[in-house]
């Protein structure tokens, strides 16, 4: 894994409240680091690994990523297009004044990333449920009571 | 012009209806030709798969996703009307708000599967309410087809939940499957709301949340063999029964069921006797050509395209004895306007009727698993009939198993909510994501809709399709008596909602656009149920109806109209039962007529 992926992938379980490893099995953090790089702006990316890498472990951590990263009106929309991305599997455009203030690319649109993301989306495993139209649960399953129900 | 052939019946539209008319004239002995101006990528079941492919990489998710359209055979979608574009020409006042799909199998590709019978009182509404007409035929004639149709379809219901508001079943009947599951939620609506009284002007109600029919596999009774995936090849392998099979909880019955466990009308086509069956797709019917002096039908004319991507076609004629127009409410009536067959009556095209429907959505007071299940297995149907049926319209509730998806687009804009405006990410966010999303939940409450004169399909020269066949001009309103029947849901729901301990969040600002309407102080946002109904509708005299009760033409005798175009009255149920049941009627008497 280069050192990109592994920053990229560090970030996303970060950002997403999903580990490593849980990441790593939607079979999409390639394809996502690959959207970023093709949609954003060149020196946008880097800068966003970059300043992963450079904050501080342990308990200042979260802190860190909140003033650093998304308080920054550079990198922080991307940051939560980043979010968007991996829990919904689509790409949202960019806030007008961001495209305004750090470039446009044609990439930069409402979108799919393809089939698969749609189905790996992370909002799915949050509900408890499985994405419309793919990975159901089973006849009858729909009647247990869901984790944290009443029954 | 080229290529005539010869057939007992001519057939135009592959959707439930056409279908039921292939499988039964065709084992009957009858040779049919069924034209399709769709194409038929969903008959084998690694076609329908991609569609479902292509349902998952687009961004708009509405009823059509998985299915878009051949420049030769455009249709509707609910997208066009916050456009203004699209297929339709809308007149207005009011948008109409639904759509439909013109593939093999037409738009029980992308049904919800809901298979009600319409209650006694739905076939009286001007005799006992004094509003509406009455139609030409009652319950107890139709009732032997809706059980016949409950067998086509698959239908999956017990008797025990669906004898009320006066609707009958014969002794010892049971549908083929055993009931749907009831979703969790539905459970813990019952609950708390069962037994719960309602006032409708002086009448009060007892409220119950009841599983409905559903036209999707589930556990057999008796004998009964559901039909799984259709999966058509050229070895003559046509239904494959034993695959996909039982309803698996996709929570995708619109706009594409994974597995094909919900009944969609390939399954009907591919029950068909093959060597009596001529199937034509990519043929758009044109016109109607008539004998004008006896009024008989002479022959179809219709343009075939290769590829859907482009609008080159060739111009056949089809000859039969018979002819059938079962393309929908709205395509059977364009057809007919442009043959220059309007008819005496006046009726062609008008009384065009949907079942306009509001969301309310809110989040129940523990988690009640959203997003699992088929999109709903349970509703509210006690206010579908009552004497409140003088003064406004009826209606029922569907309870949504999908959170908020059709009233916000949730998940994603509850993601979107959470990441952008509360600022929440990592472990927050997963754990505010789980306790809300399990939560949401969602009711439609669609409403009647009245026959008028004043909503109707016409044609204008000036609209065209790239064929050059004419687009259809849409005028439609909400009128008074829908509207006090919204009016009547919006409180109902507000009361259950209360009862069940839910946390009203409907809210059309934080929803998804549908056109609005004003009642009164009241703005109400409405969206349509594809309940297209009422443009050729039957009754018992030629000048004030299209067709007769076997839905056969009152001025061209050898030519039927099906489907809900032919309902004098709409009622509250989704009307795919009946018309399937009004089909079952023709067929048994074209049958006998033309087997003599």
């Amino acid at each position: 894994m280069s050192d990109r992926s592994d920053l990229f992938l560090g970030l996303s379980a970060l950002l997403t409240g999903f580990s490593r490893v849980q990441l790593l099995g939607t079979g999409v953090a390639d394809e996502y680091l690959r959207t970023l790089r093709e949609t954003l702006p060149p020196d946008v990316l880097d800068g966003l690994l970059d300043t992963y890498e450079r904050l501080p472990g342990g308990d200042q951590r979260e802190a860190a990523i909140s003033s650093e990263i998304l308080g920054d009106s550079r990198l922080g929309p991307v940051a939560r297009n980043l979010i968007l991305l991996w829990y919904c599997g689509s790409w949202t455009a960019l806030p007008d004044d961001w495209r305004k203030s750090y470039g446009t690319s044609p990439l930069d649109t409402d979108r799919v990333i393809s089939a698969a993301s749609y189905v790996a989306g992370l909002q799915w495993v949050a509900a408890g449920a499985h994405p419309v139209g793919a990975r159901q649960q089973g006849f009858g399953a729909w009647a247990l009571a869901p984790e944290g129900g009443t029954g | 012009m080229n290529g005539e052939e010869q057939y007992d019946v001519v057939v135009v539209g592959a959707g439930v209806n056409g279908a039921l008319m292939a499988k039964y004239l065709t084992r009957a002995k009858l040779r049919v030709l069924l034209l399709e101006a769709g194409p038929a990528t969903a008959e084998s079941f690694e076609g329908y798969t991609r569609q479902l492919t292509h349902f998952y990489g687009v961004k708009a998710k509405g009823p059509e996703a998985p299915w878009p359209p051949a420049v030769a055979a455009p249709q509707p979608d609910t997208h066009d009307i916050r456009t203004e574009g699209g297929y339709f020409v809308q007149k207005g006042p009011n948008p109409h708000a639904s759509s439909y799909t013109r593939y093999l199998g037409g738009s029980t590709l992308h049904w919800l599967g809901v298979a009600l019978r319409m209650l006694p009182e739905d076939f009286k509404l001007r005799s006992r309410y004094g509003v509406g007409r009455d139609w030409p035929l009652d319950y107890r004639d139709l009732e032997p087809y809706y059980r016949k149709a409950e067998f086509d379809l698959g239908v999956a219901a017990d008797v025990a939940d669906q004898a009320h508001l006066g609707v009958e079943f014969a002794e010892g009947y049971d549908y083929p499957m055993r009931r749907i599951p009831p979703s969790y939620s539905d459970q813990m609506l019952s609950t708390a709301v069962d037994g719960m009284r309602v006032s409708l002007g002086d009448e009060e109600f007892t409220v119950k949340i009841r599983n409905y029919p559903a036209a999707r596999n589930s556990i057999p009774r008796g004998d009964f063999i559901p039909d799984g995936a259709v999966d058509e090849r050229a070895d003559g392998q046509a239904l494959a029964r034993d695959i996909g099979q039982r309803c698996q909880g996709n929570t995708a019955c619109t706009p594409i069921c994974p597995v094909q466990a919900k009944y969609n009308a390939n399954k009907t086509l591919a029950q068909s006797e093959r060597e009596n069956l001529q199937v034509l797709t990519q043929a758009v019917a044109s016109k109607v050509n008539v004998d004008p002096v006896s009024g008989a039908v002479e022959s179809i004319e219709y343009q075939r395209y290769e590829d859907p991507g482009s609008p080159r076609h060739t111009v056949h004629r089809a000859k039969g004895r018979v002819y059938v127009l079962a393309a929908h409410a709205v395509e059977n009536a364009k057809l007919m306007l442009a043959s220059g067959l309007g008819g005496a009556s006046g009726q062609l095209g008008k009384n065009l009727m949907d079942h306009p429907c509001l969301y309310a959505w809110g989040l129940t007071p523990s988690p009640a698993g959203a997003f699992r299940g088929p999109l709903s297995t349970a509703g509210v149907d006690d206010l579908r009939g009552g004497a409140f049926r003088a003064e406004h319209a009826a209606f029922r509730f569907d309870i949504g198993n999908d959170g908020w998806r059709s009233a916000t687009g949730a998940p994603d804009t509850t993601v979107a909510d959470a990441v952008n405006q509360k600022k929440l990410f990592g472990r927050e966010l997963v754990e505010h994501l789980a306790s809300t999303l399990s939560r949401q939940i969602r009711f439609s409450l669609a409403v009647e809709q009245l026959p008028s004169t004043a909503n109707n399909v016409t044609i204008d020269p000036q609209y065209l399709d790239s064929l050059g066949n004419p687009r259809p001009v849409i005028s439609y309103q909400i009128d008074d008596y829908t509207l006090g029947g919204m009016s009547a849901a919006a409180e109902v729901a507000r009361q259950v909602f209360d009862r069940a301990g839910i946390t009203d969040c409907t809210n059309s600002e934080e929803g998804t656009w549908f056109p609005s309407i004003s009642h009164g102080d009241k703005v109400f946002h409405y969206h349509g149920m594809g309940h297209f109904g009422g443009t050729h509708a039957m009754g018992d005299s030629p000048e004030t109806s299209v067709v007769d009760a076997d839905q056969r033409s009152w001025e061209h005798r050898n030519l039927f109209m099906l489907g809900s175009g032919s309902f004098p009255t709409m009622g509250t149920s989704n009307p795919t039962l009946t018309m399937a049941a009004l089909t079952l009627r023709t067929v048994d008497r074209l049958i006998t007529e033309l087997s003599s």
